[in-house]
């Protein structure tokens, strides 16, 4: 067995964490409704009413599931791994520059950051040649760029470049 | 009656057969198809988009053009759900469960035919109930106060849930997430705000568009990557002759079209919407198949429900806004300001005063689908190549489609975040076999329901036989409620039967 | 002497005022924020501005529409609070810039914004449903009077804790009446609903009910203003807009108007005001415009900041008092 088939973590921890999660999330809301009025009035239900009742029922299932998952009734299925190591790797090359990518966003405008994903990925993950990479990522942006801007006129995000550019 | 409908539509045909109209038509189906396409540009956006242009056209001309809009996003929603697995429009969630892992055992071709056809046969049944029974179709609606809207989005619902492999704690914990969030901002009968902790980015409250693409799209990206697949059907035969293998196979599912349509119809009327009509589609096909556990691994049926619910319910919404000024769906309310600023006044008298325009547009309803059918499926094989294109390049075109549409919904970039977290919430409820589809079915109908409920509960001082007070609310809630209790009861006629059969029923228990 | 004086200030100011009019003018695209859902009433104005805009060829940059209508417009004025200093947005805002932050608490108040200019005033008219037999509005309301304390009538409104909800409550304590208020989503479901029976009254604006009056299934009882309407076409068979007696002819004393006013963020200077309120005199000066006021019933207000500055200062007040007496404001 490689290193590569280790478990990152069980599936029984990450079903008890989303439980758990759950539950004070549940808890949390049924408080914060709780004050704002969750009774019947006079004239039916009250703001409150519903979101206080799905939230106390959101925190007894998640509970529920925090049971489920501690009494291990799933047996070798709890134990199994929800990602093993390779896979955790492989998810993170997607997500980190994805994350990379919103926050890229925020400060050089969604055309900029997105044209920064499309080459970075084809390059590093599919292994492109950097000539093809920079002209599909250019072609696929500019054409973005062209179609919300130009034609549909959706303002996106634009960042310093576009500013100088004058949009 | 039936003659001067026939004589309306033939003078709307004479109206209509001119160069410039149909030039109008072929662009207006094409943009439609493309702001289909592109997820977060939505039917009312690219509708409202265009609004400016046709200030200074004919409103014949101007209707067509962006009624033409409409029809092509309709069309359009479906390529990205079955290509990607990203609901291109919020119609076109339902189409995902199916679609796309057609898609994956390289039938896209066949799912997309599929997609456009049901499409188009539901636009038909809407086009043909209009062009016949519009007043008496017009009354009908009137008759939908509270209770009614309130019946129909339980009867959705119930027609949806209720069945399911997954652990059943956990069918309810994604159902209550997506309740609550739609209750998240302003609750409308109250006027206050609800589970807004402060955060003006809260506000406008959850999108059930950023919160699909996230949930269903990039969730996916995750998950292919993890198991290192790439997009599979590279090797699957792209050419039309896809169209007319499917086109043979499509008679055998008449039951399912028929029953979509008129779903989709009714939803589009009352009006609940062209959303909860694919999912209402998608879920009675289920529920009458003989085989609805292979639902979810790739059934043409799961096409077609959803697909045809959609369009009929997407078209017939065009109805109320025409004949009483309610708009049925978001771009019908689009189309309904067009209609004011040209000069015309949508409601009771438009079609006695404006009887060219009106019959105008029905007739472009049925040349506008046919020609839309024709050109998206000469697209099919266009389509379904990109597949081929390689996995990196996909997904990264994909992550950044993705926070494109998020932000156009509300244009924030709270909701390009919003939106990676529902990615990774979505990744790890599918690894943990948590259903999402209840979670967006509760997250489009929650807010509405609610408000139909209390609406309900003002006008008759908190008295729940009302859901029984007509012949019409009475029936839709008692169908519901069958519907809801339909697998307990079918459980236990089994177990009678069973026991009637002298086999011992102890034995599923433990 | 004094003349010349005069004419010699009267020129200055003149000079004055025309490098100011060319010392701003937006750099790239207007967005136009429009606090509320498709196809109602304030996007219809912004896109009837839009289109005169395009049409007379009135600003070099176009108007992007951008539809804020998340938690009831909040969304929209969020947007322009945050937009602060940035004069390429403007918002086409109504009496939810109080309604709102008096009945949420949100953090917002009409300062944070820097007026331009009202475009009109938007009537309210009380209506009932045709068939009704309730012919006029001291009829209607003896009849809600008898029913007020078993089962009250039915009026239906846009949203609740907002304008059509405080008139409601208004007509409520002025006619010593009561009423079950059921709050839609739009004006429209309000006149369709009450078209179908659901709810016996509304008090709508014209715009929002005249499809269903003009088919005659709906009837004006009055309205809520201190003159009659100035439009005299007839839009029904037998009526036109100026038939409408005001509520205070018919013995129920309420005037209550609603603002339509342009703002850009906080922070504007005098010259992006004066430009911006300079661009909506255009739009209004055209034959678009008036044929638009006529159709939507809209009431004449006089432009520029400091009236619509007066009209804020007196309004907000106002509100503040009668959602106090029904008790719509939120807990501190």
């Amino acid at each position: 067995m490689s290193r590569g088939e280790d478990a990152v973590v069980s599936r029984r921890t990450v079903e008890l964490f989303v439980s758990g999660l759950l539950s004070i999330v549940g808890i949390g809301l049924a408080i914060s409704n709780w004050k704002l009025g969750a009774s019947w009035a006079a004239d039916g239900p009250q703001p409150g009413y519903f979101p206080f009742l799905l939230s106390t029922m959101l925190a007894l299932a998640s509970l529920y599931g925090v049971f489920d998952a501690l009494r291990g009734r799933h047996g070798a299925r709890g134990d199994a791994a929800f990602v093993k190591r390779d896979e955790f790797v492989r998810v993170l090359q997607v997500l980190v520059p994805t994350i990379l990518f919103c926050l890229a966003t925020e400060f050089l405008g969604i055309y900029v950051a997105g044209f920064l994903l499309i080459a970075g990925f084809m390059r590093y993950i599919g292994e492109s040649r950097w000539i093809s990479c920079v002209a599909v990522a250019l072609v696929l942006m500019a054409s973005l760029f062209w179609c919300f801007e130009i034609e549909f006129q959706v303002p996106m995000p634009k960042g310093p470049i576009e500013d100088r550019l004058g949009y | 009656m039936d003659g001067t409908a026939i004589d309306s539509l033939l003078h709307g045909f004479v109206v209509l057969l001119t160069f410039k109209n149909m030039l109008l038509m072929m662009v207006g189906i094409i943009l439609g198809i493309f702001v289909g396409v592109l997820p977060g540009l939505g039917g009312p956006n690219g509708v409202a988009l265009l609004l400016p242009l046709t200030f200074t056209m004919d409103p014949t001309g101007a209707i067509v053009l962006l009624s033409c809009i409409y029809w092509g996003a309709l069309f359009g929603g479906a390529i990205t759900s079955i290509l990607f697995n990203i609901p291109g429009e919020a119609w076109s969630v339902a189409t995902t469960f199916d679609g796309y892992p057609m898609a994956q055992q390289g039938r896209a071709g066949e799912a997309l035919t599929a997609a456009f056809t049901a499409s188009f046969f539901g636009a038909l049944a809407a086009v043909l109930l209009i062009t016949f029974l519009a007043p008496l179709v017009a009354r009908f609606a009137l008759r939908f106060g509270p209770p009614e809207f309130f019946a129909v989005y339980f009867l959705t619902f119930c027609s949806f849930v209720g069945m399911g492999k997954e652990a059943r704690h956990k069918i309810l914990i994604s159902m209550l997430i997506g309740f609550l969030l739609a209750a998240v901002g302003m609750d409308t009968v109250g006027g206050s705000l609800r589970m807004t902790f402060g955060f003006s980015d809260l506000l406008r409250g959850f999108d059930f568009l950023v919160a699909v693409i996230g949930l269903f799209g990039l969730s996916e990206i995750l998950l292919t990557m993890e198991e290192k697949l790439a997009f599979e059907g590279k090797q699957a035969k792209l050419d039309l002759k896809v169209v007319w293998r499917t086109w043979k196979s499509l008679p055998r599912y008449w039951a399912t079209l028929i029953r979509s349509a008129i779903a989709g119809c009714w939803l589009g009327i009352t009006p609940g919407g062209a959303i909860a009509a694919s999912f209402m589609g998608y879920g009675l096909a289920k529920r009458f198949s003989r085989d609805p556990d292979s639902f979810g691994t790739g059934r043409i049926e799961g096409v077609l429900a959803p697909e045809t619910a959609a369009h009929a319910a997407g078209t017939s919404a065009l109805l109320p806004m025409l004949a009483l000024g309610i708009p049925g769906s978001g771009t019908a309310a689009v189309l309904l300001g067009g209609l004011m600023i040209w000069g015309l006044q949508p409601g009771p008298l438009l079609f006695v005063e404006h009887a060219d325009f009106v019959w105008g547009l029905i007739a472009s309803m049925y040349l506008g689908n046919i020609a839309g059918l024709i050109l998206v499926l000469a697209t099919v094989p266009l389509f379904a190549a990109i597949l081929r294109v390689p996995f990196p390049t996909i997904a990264s075109s994909v992550i950044v489609l993705c926070a494109i549409g998020a932000y156009a919904v509300h244009g924030a970039v709270f909701d390009i975040w919003l939106m990676v977290l529902f990615g990774v919430v979505g990744y790890v409820f599918k690894k943990l076999n948590y259903p999402l589809a209840p979670l967006a079915l509760a997250l489009v109908l929650g807010d509405r329901a609610e408000d139909a409920f209390r609406q309900t509960m003002i006008a008759s001082r908190g008295n729940l036989t009302v859901f029984w007070s007509n012949s019409l609310v009475g029936s839709i809630t008692s169908l519901a409620l069958l519907l809801l209790l339909w697998p307990v009861l079918s459980d236990i006629m089994k177990r009678l039967r069973k026991s009637g059969d002298g086999v011992p029923t102890g034995a599923a228990s433990g | 002497m004094n003349a010349r004086f005069v004419a010699a200030l009267f020129g200055a100011a003149c000079f004055a005022s025309l490098p100011a009019l060319a010392a701003w003018e937006p750099t790239k695209p207007v967005e136009f924020v429009v606090p509320a859902g498709a196809g109602g009433a304030s996007d219809q104005m912004a896109r009837t501005i839009q289109g005169i805009v395009q049409k007379y060829n009135l600003m070099k940059q176009p108007f992007i529409i951008a539809l804020k209508g998340g938690a009831s417009g909040a969304e929209g004025l969020m947007a322009m609070k945050q937009a602060a200093g940035d004069p390429h947005k403007i918002i086409v805002a109504q009496s939810s810039l109080y309604t709102i932050p008096f009945a949420t608490n949100l953090p917002f108040s009409w300062k944070d914004l820097t007026p331009v200019t009202l475009m009109a005033m938007d009537e309210f008219v009380l209506w009932d449903n045709a068939e009704l037999p309730y012919r006029t509005t001291a009829e209607f309301l003896a009849a809600a009077k008898k029913v007020s304390a078993t089962e009250p009538m039915k009026m239906g409104g846009t949203g609740s804790k907002r304008e059509d909800h405080i008139l409601t409550a208004f007509i409520e304590s002025k006619a010593g009446v009561k009423f079950a208020y059921i709050p839609y989503k739009s004006g429209g479901e309000a006149a369709t609903q009450l078209v179908g029976k659901h709810t016996d009254a509304n008090v709508n604006n014209p715009s929002e009910n005249i499809a269903q009056w003009r088919a005659n299934q709906v009837r004006a009882l009055c309205v809520f203003d201190k003159e009659r309407l100035p439009y005299k076409a007839k839009v029904t068979e037998t009526q036109s807009w100026a038939d409408i007696p005001t509520c205070k002819e018919t013995g129920l004393d309420i005037d209550y108007l609603m603002l339509r006013g342009i703002f850009i963020p906080g922070g504007g200077t005098a010259e992006q005001v004066e430009f911006y309120d300079q661009l909506m005199r255009k739009v209004a000066a055209t034959a678009e415009w008036k044929d638009y006021m006529e159709k939507n019933a809209l009431k004449e207000a006089p432009f520029g900041p400091a009236a619509l500055k007066a009209f804020l200062e007196k309004d907000e007040p106002l509100h503040k008092q009668l959602m106090t007496e029904a008790k719509f404001l939120a807990a501190p």
